[in-house]
């Protein structure tokens, strides 16, 4: 792999940062310190603005740090597949999706993922690849996920909804964790995280990790790249931070590295290999009528995608490098007692070079400005509106690369979009609550739908290439969901309907191109088949929850019903795109859990239920089809005791029923466990 | 925070929230702080407030980077709460919540209690409402004549009146 590099624009974007300190604005609040104060976890991933979860403006998962001790997942999409609206397909032994409400796919593009407010959602192919997080659960002080478009606070991508996993500040008090374990299928993993105050003022904090597991047995009819590659991820990530008075000051940076077997959005199985840095400054400033917060980042990305055998880079089939700067701020002011206001501004650049796209490097900026209100004209009625307005510019640069199956100017182009949320909470009774809310986000196209252009294998008698679409269009999703809280004693329960539509759903070219080739001399002639929008569709559902403590057990239990009506390019052979929400989406959720201390001894188990689904694959033939996934119930179980001093002993298991559907994916879910020791200090 | 007693009733303050409150102070405090608890001790019901937030913060509790510990004043004593940060307000001080308005705004106090006359008489700057669901109210007059900041965070999560 190639050294990373930093570019000038980079060290420009820093070097702003450091000057004019940047940041994110969930820095401005310690959320275990609050959470102690009001009983329940506060988040600012809904509106920005710290809030109860029990008063958010939208439907939310909170998974707190004593949930993730506790959980027998190894990892954030474990941790959220239990939760109502979600669906955790896990492809490969390394490659999870987490889809909200419906369209499953492989790499979706339409959950941005940030971690302390840094975007790890990666834009070369509008992806998120969760073991090059930078982050470990034991560093975790929570996990957030926002269900819906949460576009007016987020911008691009967060067009179905958001995570933002926050991260323990060292600042309130020295901490240490620490975890080694060892499971069947080859799992191997150690993973560290401490933090200290240095002086009254500054504090720091490391953290690294390394994971180890084998990939799952791939079907005999399943396309295979050779020898799928076993799961391997490092990381290691450090931060500084200082608080001043009213004034704080976070540094941050991290380096990962990551090699997994994957399916592709054009569902081919391919070996990938992942090495990412980032540095992050962010400064807020505390003062009588808010907070103000100012920060940037930077990150770097080289993938190599296609890699055959053990012999590194040489033999991919795409090698590619990625980098996102960005640079925002935003104030957050409380106009009176009821009404706060929230305006904010960011840009974003981000570029991709690569030798398998139209020229040397294809990159876009964005300018983003964006609002949001909060008031509460009585005490039993709070509305929010959001607004944000994102302006993009395509470009390209550097030399032409041969043959080229686009015009320059295709790449000199603007577009603007405006993406929405409002909500209106109105309390019924004592403990209930009735929220409506809605919204509307963008999906933007990711680099490689802009520019690439590969060659591939296809039964034609000419050369024929994968190529990006400049002019294609971001994907709309509007949303709008009706839910009902409520407090009875010690059980909380939560019911809702929601409805989302998705315009212009993005796909990669797949089987059957005949319909979908373009002939193009360059001057010699070429097919090529290109990035598509294929269609609208739409998911309406109900979501319900119960939680609560009996006997001195704790347990939650939900359901979630999805209907799906789009199959979009089709699903008779050949199939042109691999994207049909309504095959790929389990119809029924339900999860069941149930947790226990005794004296020293605690337990959990989670009992999964999915109904059947299909699931895209290229076969041997080969041909994209779409392969039964049968209905799941899983078992999911962790139980540990504590040895004092910190010390804990844990032994855990993921699918101990051993149902082959529990994964949803192609390739069967096995039964994975482990054992070893955690320390937390 | 450790070695707190059970959740408290309705009618008592919550220790471990009220110290947490304390935490939120601008500048925040660091090291030992030492908090009064105000009482009468011509009222029973007064007299076991204090003792209950005494056994809850036996040996100082950890909030923020702060550690806190009480120490008890009485009502007619008020003007020996200069040097404190912060003052707990036992029940049964109804007829003196004028005067520790008083005391407060002098010495730059921040007072919590469990009452919610006390918070709209100005006698508390802060209260805490019991139940299942802890509410934080704050009385903006109250904590601007003393001078008390909080951070901007927490005052998102807490009523203004």
């Amino acid at each position: 792999m190639r050294v990373i590099r930093t570019p000038s624009l980079a060290s420009v974007l820093i070097a702003g940062a450091l000057c004019c300190p940047g940041a994110a604005l969930g820095q401005l609040v310690d959320y275990g310190a609050l959470q102690d104060a009001v009983g329940e976890p506060v988040t600012t991933s809904v509106t920005g603005k710290p809030q109860r979860a029990s008063e958010l403006p939208a439907s939310a998962v909170i998974v707190t740090r004593d949930q993730i001790a506790r959980s027998p997942a190894r990892d954030v999409p474990g941790l959220l597949k239990t939760y109502t609206g979600i669906d955790v397909n896990r492809w490969t032994a390394g490659q999870s999706d987490v889809a909200v409400r419906g369209g499953v796919q492989t790499y979706n593009a339409r959950l941005l993922v940030l971690v302390d407010g840094r975007q790890v959602y990666l834009d070369h192919y509008g992806m998120t690849d969760w073991n090059l997080l930078g982050v470990q659960l034991e560093e975790i002080q929570q996990i957030e996920l926002v269900r819906g478009p949460a576009a007016a606070l987020f911008g691009f991508n967060a067009a179905a909804g958001v995570v933002n996993i926050i991260t323990r500040r060292p600042a309130g008090g020295a901490y240490a964790t620490a975890a080694a374990s060892a499971g069947n299928k080859g799992f191997g993993r150690i993973a560290a995280s401490a933090g200290t105050p240095l002086t009254d003022q500054l504090a720091v904090k490391l953290t690294a990790g390394r994971l180890r597991e084998d990939e799952r047995r791939v079907p005999a009819d399943v396309l295979v790249p050779g020898v799928p590659d076993h799961l391997t991820a490092d990381q290691v990530s450090g931060e500084l931070s200082g608080r001043f008075g009213g004034a704080g000051v976070t540094l941050q940076g991290g380096y990962a590295t990551n090699r997994q077997a994957e399916y592709l959005p054009s569902q081919l199985l391919s070996n990938q290999r992942f090495r990412s840095g980032d540095v992050q400054a962010a400064y807020t400033q505390d003062t009588d009528w808010g907070g103000l917060t100012l920060g940037g980042y930077v990150n770097w990305l080289d993938a190599s995608y296609g890699v055959q055998g053990t012999n590194g880079q040489d033999n991919a089939a795409l090698v590619l490098n990625n980098r996102i700067a960005s640079v925002r701020g935003a104030g957050l002011y409380r106009l009176d007692a009821n009404t706060t206001v929230r305006l904010g501004a960011e840009y974003r650049d981000n570029r991709m070079r690569s030798l398998s796209q139209f020229s040397r490097a294809i990159a876009y900026g964005v300018g983003s400005l964006n609002a949001m209100l909060d008031m509460h004209p009585t005490d039993d009625v709070a509305v929010t509106a959001a607004a944000r307005i994102d302006r993009l510019a395509l470009r390209q640069s550097g030399a032409v690369i041969l043959p080229t199956v686009n015009r320059a100017e295709e790449f000199d182009r603007q577009f603007t979009r405006v993406s929405f949320n409002a909500a209106v909470l109105l309390k019924a009774g004592e403990t209930g609550q009735v929220r409506l809310n809605g919204g509307r986000g963008y999906q933007l196209p990711s680099l490689i739908n802009f520019g690439l252009r590969v060659p591939i294998a296809a039964p034609t008698t000419l050369p024929t290439l994968i190529a990006g679409r400049p002019e294609i269009m971001p994907s709309a999703t509007w949303s709008a969901e009706l839910a009902y809280s409520r407090a009875l004693g010690g059980t909380r329960v939560e019911a809702g309907l929601f409805w989302t539509r998705v315009e212009d759903a993005i796909a990669s070219p797949g089987d059957g191109l005949q319909d979908l080739l373009e002939l193009v001399l360059t001057p010699s002639p070429v097919a090529v088949a290109r990035f598509l929008s294929v269609g609208n569709y739409t998911t309406r559902g109900v979501e319900a929850s119960v939680a609560g403590r009996t006997l001195g057990m704790g347990w939650r239990a939900n359901y979630t019903f999805t209907d799906t009506n789009g199959d979009l390019a089709g699903t008779e052979l050949p199939i042109p795109a691999a994207l049909s929400p309504r095959s790929t989406t389990a119809r029924h959720k339900a999860n069941l859990e149930l947790s226990r201390d005794a004296g020293a001894w605690y337990a959990t188990g989670v009992a999964r239920y999915t109904s059947p689904t299909r699931q895209f694959s290229f076969t041997t033939e080969p041909r994209l089809r779409l392969f039964h996934v049968d209905e799941a119930v899983a078992l999911d179980a962790r139980i540990g005791v504590r040895l004092g001093r910190g010390l804990e002993m844990f032994a855990a298991g993921e699918n101990l029923t051993g149902a082959g559907g529990a994964a949803g994916s192609p390739i069967p879910a096995d039964t994975r466990v482990r054992g070893g020791l955690r320390l937390a200090v | 925070m450790g070695g707190l007693a059970a959740a408290p009733t309705a009618a008592e303050l919550n220790v471990p929230v009220a110290a947490r409150v304390v935490s939120f102070l601008q500048p925040a405090p660091t090291g030992v702080t030492t908090v009064a608890i105000l009482y009468s001790p011509d009222s029973p019901a007064s007299i076991s407030e204090a003792g209950t937030i005494e056994r809850a913060m036996a040996g100082g509790v950890s909030a923020g980077r702060a550690t806190i510990r009480t120490k008890r004043v009485t009502a007619d004593t008020l003007g020996s709460l200069a040097g404190y940060r912060a003052a707990f307000v036992t029940a049964g001080l109804k007829a003196a919540y004028p005067g520790i308005a008083q005391a407060a705004t002098r010495a730059s106090v921040v007072t919590i209690g469990s009452d919610q006359s006390c918070v709209q008489s100005g006698g508390c700057i802060v209260g805490i409402t019991g139940g299942a669901r802890v509410q934080i109210i704050v009385n903006r007059a109250a904590a601007r004549a003393a001078k008390v900041k909080f951070g901007s965070a927490f005052l998102m999560l807490v009523k203004e009146i």
